[in-house]
């Protein structure tokens, strides 16, 4: 933990953005393998749009077939970067295929995107990832050389996002963009509003009693109690109380509480345990002494 | 330590904004799905004024807070929350408008060095054929990719080299055909000089050369018949439009790939992001010129067989986007 801490303060972390407000944001960087489904998904949905108008107008037999190719020709053209484009412009950074997956462009500087550098990323896109497809998709063995460079190309692309933190192709990179998964805000139930007063009086701790752990001790085990509060069957579970059994032994073991904990009380037993642990760490944090965990002090002995 | 007040610190800070975070949730949601511009001036009012107050909570949160459920729904309602409060503004045909009345020919003046090496390029080129064209007829079959050429060359006679200039029936001899599959692989041509110019320029600068070496034999082909002025004028009614759409593209190209040589005292990843500024107006003129040309093309060539008219249409096309480069977008600075 603390060393990973340290690798955040060295390298400035890919995941932050900084808005204008000035309160870092941590906005997860996109998986490469998400991109690719997306890039996938508009590349369908265009192509279908863009057939279903030429078999239109074949159809209804306005022109003759020599304009018809080159009609074709001309709109599988243009309706590659502008729909790109206009479409990340009107849904702020996402297209079909990005909306479906859930990513979205963001600009690198915490500003809103500039329609420029939306052209800038999808023109680059036009000989990142079009031309290279074609080009692996008309590949013959007759000409070597032509396919070697193809591949190569083909795999230039691919490596470029991978060299950096932020996954960017070249045009992000020109652009100053990069792309994200979006957040979704899910809240709930704060744990420390909901302990009933008798439970709370049922279980006292004292000051020296809860110095013993930090913040990640305290966040293992709220995940711990919103598990139970999640999945209220798992309460009859032999294992899980098994689990909770040991997790009270060692809290129990490590305080020096003194009383036995009944059976039934266990979740009850936590929840007092947690709240009182919070309280006090957020306590010490406010008078400046963050508790990053049981470590926090030296002559602790490890447990 | 009776009824709420019983509550740890960091649960009643929770417990007093709970309902503007929610409000803003929903706001932000409702941003996202029907956009900026279809809520109402309060709502809009609300979300902008919403998330600045969410920001400070989220701030404060960090501080006295360790409840990691609320740290990571505050971490996320921000987020979502700033990505629809900076959200792009403009229209579309707003930025068009922009693009079309201003920065795209300011971008061609900014950047005429590069645009002029990209003219340079393939003029060297066209000369460089011709000269090898008169030089050794032979040349021809090696400069002139044969599916462009069609039929064209050495040793077709000079009355066919007439015909394919002044087509009667254009659909017969398939030169539809041909000039929408000139028109693909010249903008096929336009795309790889700008994309290849980041890779420190020489690919760009090669290819429009190689392009120019094409046209200078096939023009060297056709002087030498005594057709020079036929294919002058062939070339120009749509040439003057697509080639120069090429040089531009070129010019974008070498702009980026002089980004990454000389990056000055930039990073070249920052040098490269501000020579993209320019040479990503500029592939757009070549973008627009290109459908243009094919435009022309596809009207034009086929329905003009005089040779003067072509050469007047052509060279005023020409001058009319000249004219756009240099006037274009002054009158506002």
């Amino acid at each position: 933990m603390k060393r990973r801490n340290k690798a955040k303060t060295a390298a400035p972390d890919p995941n932050v953005l900084l808005p204008p407000e000035g309160v870092p944001l941590h906005l997860a960087v996109a998986g490469m393998g998400a991109r690719v489904v997306a890039q996938i998904t508009d590349i369908l949905i265009t192509r279908i749009v863009a057939s279903a108008l030429v078999v239109l107008l074949a159809v209804m037999d306005l022109t003759s077939p020599q304009t018809l190719w080159a009609i074709s020709a001309l709109l599988f053209f243009i309706i590659r970067i502008p729909y790109y484009v206009l479409t990340e412009l009107a849904w702020n950074g996402q297209t079909i295929g990005k909306r479906m997956l859930k990513i979205k462009v963001v600009s690198r500087d915490g500003l809103s995107l500039s329609a420029h550098a939306l052209v800038v990323r999808n023109l680059m896109k036009e000989a990142e990832i079009f031309l290279p497809g074609t080009l692996l998709l008309t590949l013959d063995a007759a000409s070597p050389i032509a396919s070697l460079i193809a591949l190569g190309w083909v795999i230039g692309t691919i490596v470029v996002p991978l060299t950096n933190k932020r996954r960017q192709r070249l045009g992000d990179m020109i652009a100053g963009t990069y792309v994200i998964d979006l957040p979704t805000p899910i809240l709930l139930r704060d744990l420390a509003q909901s302990v009933p007063k008798p439970v709370k009086d049922k279980f006292v701790f004292l000051s020296h009693q809860l110095d013993h752990y930090g913040t990640l001790e305290l966040q293992t085990l709220e995940d711990l109690l919103r598990a139970q509060e999640n999945r209220p069957a798992m309460q009859t579970n032999a294992r899980n109380k098994a689990t909770l059994d040991s997790v009270i032994e060692k809290i129990r073991n490590k305080i020096g509480y003194a009383d036995k904990v009944q059976p039934a009380d266990s979740v009850a037993f936590l929840r007092a345990f947690y709240n009182a642990q919070r309280a006090h760490l957020e306590q010490k944090q406010l008078f400046g002494e963050r508790r990053q965990d049981k470590f926090h002090a030296d002559n602790v002995d490890q447990n | 330590m009776e009824e709420p007040t019983d509550l740890i610190r960091s649960a009643r800070f929770r417990k007093e904004r709970e309902a503007d975070w929610l409000r803003l949730e929903a706001l932000a949601t409702k941003a996202e799905t029907q956009g900026l511009r279809r809520m109402s001036f309060g709502e809009a009012r609300d979300l902008a004024a919403l998330y600045r107050e969410a920001t400070t909570s989220l701030a404060i949160a960090r501080e006295i807070s360790l409840d990691k459920g609320l740290l990571l729904y505050l971490e996320a309602l921000t987020a979502r929350a700033y990505l629809s409060v900076y959200a792009p503004q403009e229209s579309a045909r707003g930025i068009i408008g922009r693009f079309l009345s201003k920065s795209g020919p300011v971008a061609m003046r900014k950047s005429w060095f590069f645009v002029l090496l990209g003219f340079l390029s393939m003029g060297l080129g066209l000369l460089a054929g011709y000269l090898l064209y008169f030089d050794d007829p032979a040349w021809f079959y090696v400069l002139m990719p044969p599916e462009l050429a069609g039929g064209r060359g050495p040793d077709a006679t000079t009355d066919y080299l007439r015909s394919v200039i002044y087509q009667d029936d254009p659909d017969v001899s398939g030169l539809g055909a041909f000039a929408t599959f000139l028109f693909s692989h010249n903008t096929r041509i336009a795309i790889f000089v700008f994309g290849l110019g980041v890779f420190l320029c020489a690919p760009a600068i090669a290819l429009t050369f190689y392009n120019g070496l094409a046209i200078g034999a096939f023009v060297g082909l056709h002087v030498d018949r005594g057709l020079g002025w036929d294919l002058f004028g062939w070339l120009s009614i749509h040439g003057v439009t697509e080639l120069s759409a090429i040089c531009i593209a070129c010019g974008g190209g070498i702009q980026l790939g002089a980004a990454v040589l000389f990056p000055v005292q930039n990073t070249r990843a920052e040098a490269l992001r501000i020579a993209g500024r320019d040479a990503a107006k500029l592939a757009i003129i070549a973008a627009i010129m290109l459908i243009a040309a094919a435009l022309i093309e596809g009207f034009g060539r086929q329905l003009i067989q005089d040779r003067n008219a072509r050469l007047i249409i052509g060279w005023t096309i020409g001058g009319l986007w000249l004219m756009w480069f240099i006037r274009g977008g002054r009158a506002q600075s």
